[in-house]
């Protein structure tokens, strides 16, 4: 009897095919394959870097093809009736939004600030906005935070056009949705610096170039959102509208695109938000206004110049956020009392009238004696922090200790085994990794991705930055799921934490490099620790919310039979939040690259700084062979970390 | 032979949905088929299977099935909102399937409308805006067609609701929206598709009997899906058993609960209370000379649930008469013998 009965469950796993047991031992197999494959390689194909004959030199070509652009730009009729006018109408439509900014005044700017922000979303988000210009001009930044304005206008403007454009066309056909969706995938993981180079290609440094790429950079959300919201229609809705006999242009404009407007309101808060980092980031390629401010001030390492642009950008980016998003959070409401025409009325006077009594009072800008220089104040505090907290702390160290020995004892040794590392079994290593975590086509793309930057012969540099993502990665998983499963087992720590989660997810990239300047000054180290700041955000939030996500029955029954917190953590929430936690080391990594990257400008070196570089010196060639390695990078760890977009991808 | 004229009229009617899908129908060896083997074969499904009906001018129309029976994509065939594979479809003796697109749309706009089980309203509207929805679609201006919907709100007990959204309404109330915004455009035809599915039991009662209503002061034709036997009972004049996309048996309530046409349908109406649908026309027996001058008088088509009343309360047997004229007698047998499924023996009276 109990033979039986002993007998009975063995059964299934006997009768299992042998592509269940492959399955099943998939992740031996596969160490055992890259194993053996080590041993092989070591023998026949030896150690080292990737190997000088199987590069290719863009050097030449690329420096030619620059060449012949900068020749051509003015005479070329491709350049001359197409990018010219381009130009031309982005220059003027800059130029002439700033002028109405400056026209209205600092009085007007902010009455209009405070009356839409009041119209969208509501009293206490005037106030904000109403206060936050004001501290804007305080700061002596008035200009500035309306030059960068003007460059957002036009840049949302457009890429609000475009990506809508793309949204519909990939919303209503199947086959444009097929084809642009995977693009715009990529598009949203590429690093915002790679985005730079191509445009001053045919652009040049200027207003122009930084509007273009802002566009290219800002677009993709708001196709992305309006594609999933036009798809997503409610089927009965639609079927509804059908049965009543609306044509199909009926259809869509009373039926498929209101139904999508939380989704393109959300799309508009991501463009403004993305717009907004762009139009910092590409000060580097002559944005002028706040960005510049910043990048100027890190470059000679004025931490308080920096800040004093720095704050208004932050301001600009909680303002702008708050109350796009505001907006979308009101649909579904009821509308307000009173005729919403009247209060734009209301609005529209009251603009005008801030500004004209402000120009009748006093002159348009803001006033000097009204101006608060902290540049100096916050420079000694900086200086104080350098002679006192840099290094001699007694017990802990000082910050700048703390960064020598995170480059000494973690950045060079992970850099110095990468660079050690003989190039295909880095490779296999990719490929194991990638197999272990999503499927074959991943993987596959991936190991082309890393092939592709040893062909461009930047193999070490990529890897020198391929240390520090990883590094960074590291340090923001570890600090990441702790932080976010902390959050999750007390909703006292998660209500104090996503006051400040709100904020740093709103900040754009460059804000973060000022702070760490600060603290650490420039190298490796500072770089990495700004993009462990921007990227552990995004982790934690993701690791709360997939822990808070977990089935609360599961939860339950798991209590009823006596499991501990600890087991209960252990033994059901991390296995079912697998997907999410997944899911928050691909955006820690794509973030952490993102960030590095930009860490060229605060000697954060590699890929990064090669970029810059190549923008400081007129070098496109070099330039461009680096932002191509760090699209590769992107690429590489994205679909390395990519676990399970594609197959629950099916369903949805 | 004075029978009113058919609104639709549905011959040999076929939906198969899959690969291939319009060689099924012609196919009768594939036709045999049940919907497993069909699957393996062909890789298709055939939701409605040659299926014919006429639907009267005035009367309500019941299509009553489990799910997947195929009755909802049979009510979508009529307008096309799901195009048939095969058959025919003609409404007031017009082909619809031949129709043009712009011809059918004035069908969907003017001529047919329907309710949904998910009653599928624009969620940014106001009910005023989605009760006028239908007339917008129309090209009315936006005052005549507000005033029209005003009125409509007014009819299903909306009265005061007017600015809310879907979303701050009850699923009854907003059931009642999707049922005015059919209403509005003031359809020949009614379709319902299971609308009071997704809604709690008395609530439904109260639409149930909002149609009820609707329907005798209108006399509007309607076609009804339900898989809810009672509601079928209940609202039908006539009634589709539909099974795997086939119509086992048409009839009216009674002849359905009186005389199923096969073991699936005697099952399906095993619990019916069949003294609420049954009426005394056949339940009755020939009255003897006394019997046919006293006692209570029924009309033919009252239910027997009230023919026991009577017999209860006066203690003798009733009569049924239409006319003046004594067509027979119910008494204690008769009725008991209803109720209890079996045919009264006549030597016991």
């Amino acid at each position: 009897m109990t033979a039986t009965a002993s007998a009975t469950p063995a059964a299934p796993l006997g009768t299992a095919g042998p592509a269940a047991s492959l399955a099943r031992h998939r992740t031996t197999l596969l160490l055992t394959g890259a194993a053996v494959l080590l041993v092989l390689g070591s023998v026949l194909v030896g150690h080292g870097a990737w190997p000088a004959s199987l590069t290719v030199d863009l050097d030449g070509p690329l420096g030619d093809v620059s060449d012949w652009i900068i020749d051509n730009r003015d005479t070329h009729p491709l350049f001359l009736y197409f990018f010219g006018h381009l130009s031309n109408a982005v220059v003027l439509s800059v130029r002439g939004v700033y002028l109405v900014l400056l026209a209205a005044g600092w009085a007007g700017v902010t009455a209009a600030a405070g009356l839409i922000a009041w119209r969208v979303a509501g009293l206490r988000l005037a106030v904000t906005a109403v206060v936050a210009f004001l501290v804007c001009a305080v700061l002596g930044m008035w200009v500035p935070t309306m030059q960068t304005l003007a460059l957002m206008v036009i840049a949302v403007l457009a890429s609000v056009g475009l990506g809508a454009v793309l949204g519909l066309a990939a919303g209503l056909s199947d086959r444009v949705f097929r084809v642009l969706r995977p693009v715009l995938d990529t598009m949203q993981v590429m690093p915002a610096f790679a985005y730079l180079l191509p445009v001053v290609l045919v652009f040049g440094i200027g207003v122009p170039a930084a509007v273009l790429a802002t566009v290219v950079y800002a677009a993709p959300p708001m196709a992305r959102l309006t594609a999933l919201g036009l798809r997503d229609a409610d089927a009965g809705v639609m079927e509804a509208a059908a049965s009543l006999g609306a044509t199909g242009r009926q259809r869509l404009f009373t039926a498929r695109l209101p139904l999508a407007r939380r989704e393109l309101l959300l799309g508009l808060n991501q463009t403004i938000m993305m717009a907004l980092s762009m139009a910092v980031i590409a000060s580097v390629i002559g944005a002028g206004g706040l960005g510049d401010r910043v990048y100027q001030a890190l470059a000679s390492v004025d931490v308080g110049a920096a800040l004093a642009a720095g704050i208004p950008i932050v301001l600009l980016a909680v303002v702008l956020d708050r109350v796009t998003a505001a907006a979308g959070h009101r649909l579904g409401a009821a509308p307000r009392p009173g005729s919403a025409r009247l209060g734009w009325a209301v609005a529209a006077a009251g603009t005008v009238v801030a500004a004209v009594v402000a120009r009748t009072v006093a002159s348009t800008g803001w006033p000097d004696g009204w101006t608060a220089d902290i540049t100096r104040p916050v420079n000694t505090a900086v200086g104080w922090m350098t002679d006192h907290l840099y290094s001699g702390v007694p017990v802990v160290g000082g910050t700048a200790d703390w960064a020598g020995r995170f480059t000494t004892w973690v950045l060079d040794p992970v850099r110095d085994a990468l660079q050690w590392l003989p190039w295909w079994a880095v490779l296999l290593l990719i490929a194991v990794l990638a197999l272990l975590i999503g499927t074959w086509r991943t993987m596959l793309t991936a190991v082309l991705a890393m092939a592709a930057i040893g062909v461009l012969d930047v193999w070490d540099p990529a890897l020198d930055t391929l240390s520090q993502v990883l590094a960074g990665v590291a340090v923001t998983l570890v600090a990441g799921f702790a932080v976010g499963i902390a959050a999750s087992r007390s909703s006292r720590v998660e209500a104090l934490l996503r006051p400040v989660l709100d904020v740093f997810q709103t900040m754009p990239q460059f804000v973060y490099l000022i702070p760490v300047v600060a603290l650490f000054g420039v190298g490796r180290a500072p770089a990495v620790a700004a993009a462990v700041i921007y990227a552990l955000p995004a982790v934690v939030r993701i690791t709360t919310q997939g822990m808070n996500g977990v089935d609360p029955v599961t939860m339950e029954s798991s209590r009823s039979l006596g499991a501990t917190g600890f087991q209960q953590l252990l033994k059901v929430q991390l296995p079912l939040a697998r997907p999410a936690l997944l899911l928050a080391v691909n955006q820690g990594v794509v973030l952490v690259l993102a960030v590095v990257v930009i860490g060229g400008l605060v000697g954060g070196g590699s890929l990064g700084y090669s970029a810059v570089f190549g923008l400081a010196q007129g070098d496109l060639a070099t330039g461009l062979v680096a932002g191509a390695a760090i699209v590769l990078l992107g690429l590489m760890l994205d679909r390395v970390t990519q676990p399970t977009r594609r197959r629950s991808g099916k369903g949805a | 032979m004075n029978t009113p004229p058919h609104v639709f009229s549905v011959r040999d009617l076929w939906k198969v949905f899959g690969p291939k899908a319009d060689r099924v129908p012609g196919d009768a060896e594939l036709g045999a088929l049940d919907a497993a083997e069909l699957r393996a074969r062909t890789g298709c499904t055939a939701a409605v299977r040659d299926v014919s009906f006429d639907v009267r001018k005035g009367e309500v129309f019941v299509v009553m099935g489990l799910s997947g029976s195929g009755k909802s994509t049979l009510v979508r065939c009529l307008t096309r909102l799901i195009e048939p594979t095969s058959g025919e479809v003609t409404m007031d003796g017009e082909d619809v399937l031949a129709m043009n697109a712009g011809r059918l749309r004035e069908l969907r706009r003017h001529r047919a409308s329907m309710v949904f089980q998910h009653f599928g309203l624009l969620p940014h509207r106001s009910v005023l805006d989605n009760v006028a929805y239908g007339l917008e679609i129309q090209g009315m201006g936006r005052a005549e067609r507000r005033e029209r919907a005003a009125g409509v709100i007014a009819k299903v007990g909306l009265d005061g609701l007017e600015s809310r959204r879907p979303g701050q309404l009850s699923g009854g109330q907003q059931q009642r929206v999707g049922l005015a915004r059919a209403l509005a455009v003031d359809p020949e035809v009614l379709l319902f598709d299971e609308p009071f599915s997704a809604l709690d039991p008395l609530i439904r009662r109260d639409m149930q009997e909002e149609v009820v209503r609707l329907h005798r002061e209108e006399g509007r034709t309607m076609v009804f899906i339900t898989h809810d036997l009672n509601e079928a009972l209940k609202l039908g004049d006539r009634i589709a058993l539909m099974r795997d996309g086939r119509i086992v048996q048409l009839g009216t309530p009674e002849e359905i609960v009186g005389s199923p046409a096969d073991d699936y349908v005697r099952d399906f109406v095993r619990d019916v209370p069949r003294e609420q649908v049954v009426t005394v026309r056949a339940a009755m027996r020939p009255a003897d000379s006394a019997e046919s001058v006293s006692g209570p008088a029924l009309a033919p088509d009252a239910t027997v649930s009230e023919a026991i009343e009577a017999v209860v309360r006066t203690g003798e047997t009733a009569r049924v008469v239409e006319g003046g004229r004594c067509l027979g007698v119910v008494d204690h047998a008769c009725l008991l013998g209803v109720v209890a499924g079996v045919p009264a023996v006549k030597e016991a009276v």
